[in-house]
Parts: structure tokens; C-alpha cells; sequence
């Protein structure tokens, strides 16, 4: 019985791990009796996946998790049960039994966040605009990366070009997202790749756009959040619960 | 409330932000605004550390019971956390209502350990709250102090307002209503010390003055004010299963030291171990029954959906009906995978079989503690473990599967010689041999034996309170011997750094001159003196250099039995004559024994009712 759930992280919780996160759900689940499955062997764990990691600071409104449970229980009975248990900026949204059983971060491929933040040499929306579109013709966009490997730590110059998808500026006055407060803030929306075969994180896409279009972007102002994933299954993309 | 906009700034600034939010499950956030007290409980030490403090979780609770009264949490923030709170001009502050530290009427430290003095001073400091008791006034919080350090609170006499010296059960809620009536009342801050000293448990070190003696041994101590009793006796609970113990939990987002459900099964310990202040200070022993341990651990399970229960005390062994109730918790929660767990461990067959129950859920690496590597020290110290305790254990540890054991010891116990130290490396080439004697096909797992040392630092309140501490080099020594004769793949040999217990034992035996030795080291940077990457030896150097007092006087000199010591004033229920009769035995190598089975005539049981005291 798999059990897929749309969930939000938002506002403080946003600070908090995955591991973190894995440990919350656990909790969640054992205080709301919610019959899950546990795996074999000495140090029995729950079954479950949570699609893409987020990194730290990041929140999103729609993240995904599959579970796997002892028996079958209402769809709704399970939310109300755990969003009882949950913390306000972290609940439930969507819950679907699911047939197919390939792992849920198998099959994410893309991300799609809200990013704003604010620019020392950045004036007009206009002009990022511009800037962006230039940027994009690239066949070339490198970024280093740091990796370490026991006491080593390697270098790799990586190019992030085919990781990043659509980035659209948004205009000042379609601005109207909850999640919004300041309008002196540039806001922008960004389809970057995620998942196992090949991964952006939306900071990393901010400090390479920062370099190569000399933004000077106040990193104090930089709020983003994930807007939704996407899978891809029998070739098409499309969202984890459809 | 502190500036919400510059608070969310530094988040996004600092490493781990989360230490910093609040909001966990079960945390308790009421409207300041319309409570009599607030009372801000704080942990002189990180996020992760205070909140696997069992005392704050009880304390937490007991008083947000109270309706008018609001109790709240504040740590010490990391080093990071702070460069960004002095930056954005942010005071201390409370997780739950984000409120300046400053704006409550209490500020109640807990001092588990004596290396969290200076973060004390940094955590007043960072409120804005003058460091000095006597430079506060009514605008400020009374600052108090609890938890096992205060046993001798003397060298934080100048610091804090008033200490609560043993249990807190009761006697916070006490406090919490007289300064009700005191708050109506429009006297000043003196008049709630002076009403305060009149509770049992209470200590108000400003009203008591100390003279000291040419050789700089002290000559008295006298109360200065009519109210302050001569002695303070402290606070005990009479009956454990009558006492609160909270249902709920706050359960972390992050993962903290200790991340698990404490049931405490019992208080006290009935063992003797001549170096341990717990096992004086806690007694008599007492403990919860059974049924009153179920019902507590099915609310917090409940509540908290925790993987798993911990059976707390310091020596969860005794409990009298051990198998009964670690069988029964089995049983309850085999289905839903909360495992149980047995922190302190005996070497005895006993044990074993419980741990063999236990391990059927979860099997973990096993820790011992020896204390000591010959016999004739651990007859010494009163650790009642042979040779042969710690054999058997071992083997039929290796029988049932485990491969991961640790032992832990002390060196610079009193009496030592290298001989002894060296029985530290015996026993652990013991251990290994047992291991490779089984046969090969029986030998299960990868051996790896970890030998843990730890230096001696002698406590108030024990029969060692009056001896000398190895001095430094003598420790480098002791510890070099290990290192050069400890060669073998399968042994790690780690050890404590004994600059750091030199400093614990001039705070742990010190008086009141060191206030001002504190506060000095911590005006030159000390702070975390307890985490490696942050201590500093050489600032406290200058400190002791600079405040002309001697470290070597507290921590290296053997006191006379007549002297009078800093912490004689405090009445811990144990009498002296029992100390000094514990420390003549263990110079003469005699043992003691557990007063399980007969009476030792310690005392407690003279001053103090409950308990298994017969
Ligand atoms: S009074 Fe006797 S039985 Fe009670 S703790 Fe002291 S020695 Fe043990």
C-alpha cells in the first residue's frame, strides 16, 4: 500500500534538514497511530522517501513523500490524523494511493521555484530581462564545484547550462503571491533540474547568475521557495500526484 | 519582542538557524503580556546540550502548569549566533515568545558542569543584565541558579541573586508565589532575598560573610541578617510517585544529544562509589513504582511519538524490579519500534540478560565502566567490580554478538601508582584476548575495543573531597605511559585533556575569590570553556595571573580534615563524619558495602524522610 502526500514547508520550518524532516514525519506518523510499514532487520526504519531533498532555508509549498502502510486507511481519515500531529508550516495537502512502486526520487526531474531578492547594480526589471536572455544564449555556464572526499577536497568546474530551464522575470505588477512583502524585491521564476540525473540547487543558480551578470545581489534579501516538482514517467513530465 | 525583520536576517546568516526558532511540539508559548511572572529557564550552554537535560523538561512544565506564570527557554547561542545578535543589536532572548531575557522577572540558570560558568556571565551579558548581583536593580531579573553544581555555589557568589540547592520540585513554585505577593508589595529587591532565605533550600550569598586565614584557608563564614539560617539543608522530594513529571515532551526539530523519551525510574544510588558526588548528593534512593513508570511512559510516547525510552537514574540496574518493567515496556512497544534503552550499565550477568531483551529491538555498542584498571584501586574508590565481573560480562557479551565495547576509566585516583595505570592497558588486552580465544567460527562482528580516560577531579560532598589533584604534567605522564604501551590495531586509547580538569577542579572546590577570576577570563574571551575548539587554557592562565589568585591552592592541595571548605554550610543530608570515615576506608583499601542490603549509616536518613532508607 503506497501512499503518496503533497506537503508544504514554510516560514521558520524552512530551517530545518531532511534528515530533520525524516525524523518529524517518523514522529508524526507513531503519535497519529498510523499503522506504516517498517523495514526489516536490527534497527527497524519506517518506509519512506521523501522526493528531493530541500536544501536548508529553502521552503516550498509542495513537496512529496511516498510511504508505505500495514493496511489500507481512508485518504482522508490519514490527513486529518497527521496534520493534527504536524506544525502549522508543515502540513499536508494531497494524499493518492499509488500503483507504480519505482522510487519517488527516481523519477523527479525538475524543480520550479519563486526566487526574490534584491541587486546593488541591478535598477530596472527591464534590464534583467535582458541580461538573463543574453545569459541563457550560452552553451557554457560554468560553476565550481567543491567536493571532499575523506580529508581531500577536489575542485570540479561543472557546466550548469542544460540544468537550467526557464527563468522568467516577473513583472512588478502581476506580483501577487501570498508569500510576497517587499516590492522593491526582484522577483523571478526558474525551472532548474532535479532529481538524480542532474541536480541544481536554486542557491547555486543564484551565485552563478550573480557572477556572470555582476548583479551584486544582497544575499541578506535572497527568499526562495519551491513552487513544484515534476516527474517524468512514460516520457512525459508530469506532476507526482496527477 | 526582539526586531523581527533584523532576527530574520541572521538566520539565514548563521549555521544552524533551527537551534534558534522555537515552535517544537509540546512547547508552550502563553501571552506574556497577560502573565503575573516570567520565569526564563536557561541552559548556560547550546541548543542540543540543554535540551537533553531531563531537569529542564520537568522544571519547563511544572511551572507553565501555572496559569499566570509563563516559563520560557533560552541557551546559549554559538559563537556564530552571537557575532550576528552583538551585529544587528539583538539581545538574548527567549525561543518561545522571541522576548528579550531582560524583560522577565526571573532568569533561572541550571549549572550541570563547572566549564558553563563563563557562558553564564556571557549569557547576562548578552541580555544586557549587569554581571554583578549587587550592581542589579529592580528593573533587572532576580538571577538564580540550580542543578548539581550549586553543591558549592560559592565561586558564582557574587553573580547570582540566590541559589535553590537540591531539588526544585517544590521549592520553585514557592518562590514563583512569594514574589507574587512581593510584586503587589512595592518593596525593593532586598526585602524578596530576605523573604526568600526563609524557605529551606534557599541560599542568598550576599547575606553572609566570608573571613579567611593567613594561609588563605577559610576562617568563617556568618549570616550578615537575622533571617539567614546558618546551614541550608537542601530540598528533597519525599515520594517520587507523587511528585510532577511532565506527560509531554518538547520534542526538537534538530537532533539533539540525547534524542529520546528520559523516564526517570528512580532518584538517588544506594553503590558508594567514593569519587561520585551524584551518588551523595541525590540520596536517599527513590523510586517510582511500576505502574505509576507505565502511565508515564504511555502519555509520552503518545505525545511525543519518540523511537525511543530511555530508563534514567544512575544506575538504572538497581531498580528494584528492573526485569519486570523493561519486559513489560517491551511487550507494549515491540509493535509500534520504540525501543528502550539502559544508559548505565552494571558488569553483572544480570544486566546482560536485560540488555540481551532490550537488544532484540536494537543492537548497539556496549560501554562499561571499570573506573579503574587494578583491583586494589577500584577497592579504593569503592567500585564494586572485579576482574572476573568484567570477564564474564565481556564473554558473554562476544557470545551473543556484540564486537563494539568501551571501558571507561579515571586516572590521578587517589593512592595511584603506575601499576595501576598500567592495569588500564591489562585490561583491555584482556578483553581482546577473550575475543580472539573464542573459537573463529564462533567470533562474530569486527572487534574494537575503545579505552576511555578521564581525569580525576575531586568533588564537594565526596570522601575525596579533601585530596590533592594530579597536577597537569603528572597527568601528561600518566597518559604518555598509556600511549606508549597501548599498541594494538584493535585498542583506541582516548583520553580527556587534563588542562581542562584542572580548571573543573579549582571551580568544583573553589570559594569566592574566584568570582572575580571568572569574570576576568571570560572578559578576555572565555566562553564554551567545555568545547575543545573554543577553550583557551592560556587566557585562563592570565586570568588566575592577573586576578592574583592560585589555581593550585584549590585544585592540587590536600585539605586537612579540620579545615573549613567552601561548601560547608550546605547540608547535603550526608554527614561529614561518614565522609571522613568513607576516605580513612579507602585509604586502607576496605570496602563499603551497597547499603541496599543494610544500612551504612550515612546520615540521610536522620534529616531526611523517603526513600528506601531502613
Ligand atoms: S541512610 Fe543508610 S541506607 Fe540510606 S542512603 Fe545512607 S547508608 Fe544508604
Amino acid at each position: 500500500m503506497n501512499l503518496r502526500i503533497k506537503f508544504t514547508k514554510k516560514n521558520y520550518l524552512r530551517y530545518i534538514s531532511h534528515h530533520d524532516l525524516m525524523r518529524l514525519f517518523k514522529r508524526a506518523f507513531r503519535r497519529a497511530d498510523i499503522p506504516i510499514k517498517y523495514s526489516e532487520g536490527f534497527n527497524p526504519q519506517p518506509r519512506l522517501s521523501i522526493a528531493n531533498p530541500l536544501a536548508l532555508g529553502i521552503a516550498s509549498c509542495s513537496e512529496y513523500m511516498d510511504i508505505e502502510l500495514q493496511e489500507r486507511m481512508s485518504e482522508h481519515v490519514f490527513m486529518d490524523r497527521v496534520n493534527e500531529e504536524l506544525p502549522d508550516d508543515i502540513k499536508i495537502l494531497e494524499v493518492k494511493y499509488i500503483e507504480n512502486t519505482k522510487s519517488l526520487p527516481s523519477l523527479i526531474r525538475w524543480g520550479f521555484y519563486e526566487i526574490e531578492f534584491k541587486a546593488k547594480n541591478l535598477k530596472e526589471v527591464e534590464e534583467l530581462k535582458k541580461l538573463i536572455k543574453n545569459w541563457l544564449k550560452e552553451d557554457e555556464i560554468l560553476m565550481k564545484k567543491v567536493k571532499r572526499k575523506g580529508n581531500k577536497v577536489i575542485e570540479k568546474e561543472l557546466n550548469i547550462r542544460k540544468l537550467i530551464g526557464n527563468v522568467v522575470v516577473k513583472d512588478k505588477d502581476i506580483i501577487d503571491s501570498d508569500i510576497k512583502k517587499d516590492v522593491n524585491c526582484i522577483v523571478l521564476n526558474c525551472l532548474l533540474k532535479a532529481g538524480d540525473k542532474g541536480n541544481l540547487n536554486p542557491m547555486d543558480f543564484m551565485l552563478s547568475m550573480d557572477k556572470y551578470l555582476n548583479l551584486d545581489i544582497d544575499w541578506d534579501t535572497v527568499d526562495i521557495v519551491r513552487l513544484a516538482l515534476f516527474i517524468e514517467e512514460d516520457g512525459k513530465i508530469k506532476l507526482p500526484i496527477y | 519582542m526582539i526586531d523581527i525583520e533584523k532576527f530574520n536576517k541572521i538566520l539565514k546568516r548563521v549555521e544552524k538557524p533551527a537551534r534558534y526558532i522555537g515552535l517544537e511540539k509540546n512547547s508552550i508559548k502563553k501571552n506574556l503580556k497577560d502573565m503575573e511572572v516570567k520565569f526564563a529557564f536557561a541552559f548556560p550552554d547550546i541548543y542540543e546540550v540543554g535540551m537533553s537535560h531531563l531537569g529542564l523538561h520537568i522544571l519547563y512544565n511544572l511551572i507553565n502548569e501555572e496559569e499566570e506564570i509563563a516559563c520560557e527557554r533560552v541557551f546559549a547561542p554559538w559563537v556564530d549566533m552571537e557575532k550576528e545578535m552583538i551585529r544587528e543589536g539583538i539581545p538574548l532572548f527567549t525561543l518561545e515568545s522571541r522576548e528579550p531575557v531582560k524583560n522577565f522577572d526571573f532568569l533561572g540558570f541550571t549549572l550541570q558542569y563547572e566549564m558553563s560558568y563563563t557562558n553564564v556571565i556571557n549569557m547576562l551579558h548578552l541580555s544586557g543584565i549587569p554581571i554583578l548581583s549587587k550592581e542589579r536593580s529592580l528593573e533587572d531579573p532576580f538571577v538564580i541558579a540550580g542543578g548539581p553544581c550549586v553543591y558549592n555555589p560559592e565561586p558564582l557568589a557574587d553573580i547570582i541573586d540566590f541559589f535553590v540547592i537540591g531539588e526544585g520540585e517544590e521549592v520553585t513554585l514557592e518562590i514563583l508565589n512569594r514574589y507574587k505577593d512581593f510584586k503587589k508589595s512595592g518593596k525593593d529587591k532586598r526585602d524578596f532575598l530576605k523573604e526568600v532565605s526563609k524557605l529551606e533550600g534557599i541560599y542568598v550569598p550576599s547575606f553572609y560573610q566570608v573571613s579567611y586565614n593567613e594561609d588563605g584557608t577559610i576562617k568563617d563564614m556568618i549570616p550578615i541578617i537575622e533571617e539567614a539560617p546558618k546551614t541550608i539543608k537542601k530540598r528533597i522530594i519525599k515520594d517520587l510517585n507523587k511528585v510532577y513529571f511532565p506527560e509531554k515532551l518538547i520534542v526538537p526539530y534538530i537532533e539533539i544529544v540525547h534524542d529520546r523519551i528520559p523516564l526517570e525510574i528512580f532518584r538517588g544510588c544506594t553503590r558508594g562509589c567514593r569519587f561520585c558526588q551524584a551518588g551523595i548528593i541525590y540520596r536517599p534512593v527513590r523510586e517510582k513504582s511500576i505502574l505509576k513508570l507505565l502511565e508515564l511512559a504511555d502519555n509520552l510516547v503518545k505525545n511525543t511519538g519518540y523511537e525511543d525510552i530511555s530508563l534514567t537514574s544512575l544506575s538504572s540496574c538497581d531498580y528494584s524490579q528492573l526485569k519486570l518493567l523493561v519486559s513489560e515496556l517491551i511487550n507494549r512497544y515491540e509493535e509500534k519500534k520504540v525501543g528502550i534503552s539502559l544508559p548505565s550499565l552494571r558488569l553483572d550477568s544480570f544486566s546482560l540478560d536485560i540488555l540481551k531483551e532490550i537488544e532484540k529491538v536494537r543492537k548497539t555498542g556496549l560501554t562499561f565502566a571499570p573506573e579503574a584498571g587494578s583491583q586494589r584501586l577500584r577497592d579504593v574508590i569503592n567500585k564494586g567490580v572485579t576482574e572476573e565481573d568484567l570477564t564474564t560480562a565481556v564473554s558473554y557479551a562476544f557470545k551473543e554478538g556484540w564486537s563494539n565495547i568501551k571501558l571507561y576509566f579515571m586516572i590521578g585516583l587517589p593512592t595511584e601508582t603506575d601499576e595501576d595505570v598500567l592495569g588500564i592497558k591489562n585490561l583491555g588486552y584482556k578483553v581482546k584476548d577473550i575475543f580472539f580465544n573464542q573459537p573463529k567460527e564462533k567470533r562474530k562482528g569486527n572487534l574494537k575495543i575503545t579505552l576511555s580516560a578521564s581525569c580525576f577531579v575531586p568533588k564537594p560532598f565526596t570522601p575525596f573531597q579533601w585530596v590533592g589533584q594530579n597536577s597537569i604534567d603528572e597527568f601528561n605522564r600518566k597518559i604518555n605511559l598509556l600511549k606508549d604501551n597501548i599498541k594494538d590495531r584493535k585498542i583506541t586509547f582516548n583520553y580527556h585533556d587534563p588542562r581542562l580538569s584542572y580548571l573543573e577542579a579549582i571551580l568544583a572546590r573553589g570559594d569566592r575569590r574566584l568570582g572575580k577570576t571568572l569574570i576576568k577570563a571570560w572578559e578576555k574571551g572565555c566562553k564554551f570553556d567545555g568545547w575543545s575548539e573554543l577553550f583557551d587554557y592560556d587566557k585562563w592562565i592570565e586570568a588566575f595571573y592577573e586576578t592574583k589568585v592560585q589555581g593550585d591552592f584549590y585544585a592540587l592541595r590536600e585539605r586537612d580534615l579540620e579545615e573549613i571548605l567552601p561548601w560547608d554550610f550546605i547540608d547535603s543530608g550526608v554527614s561529614k563524619e561518614y565522609l571522613i570515615k568513607e576516605y580513612k576506608k579507602a585509604k586502607a583499601q576496605e570496602l563499603t558495602r551497597d547499603c541496599r542490603l543494610g544500612c551504612t549509616g550515612c546520615g540521610i536518613n536522620k534529616s531526611f524522610s523517603g526513600g528506601v532508607c531502613n
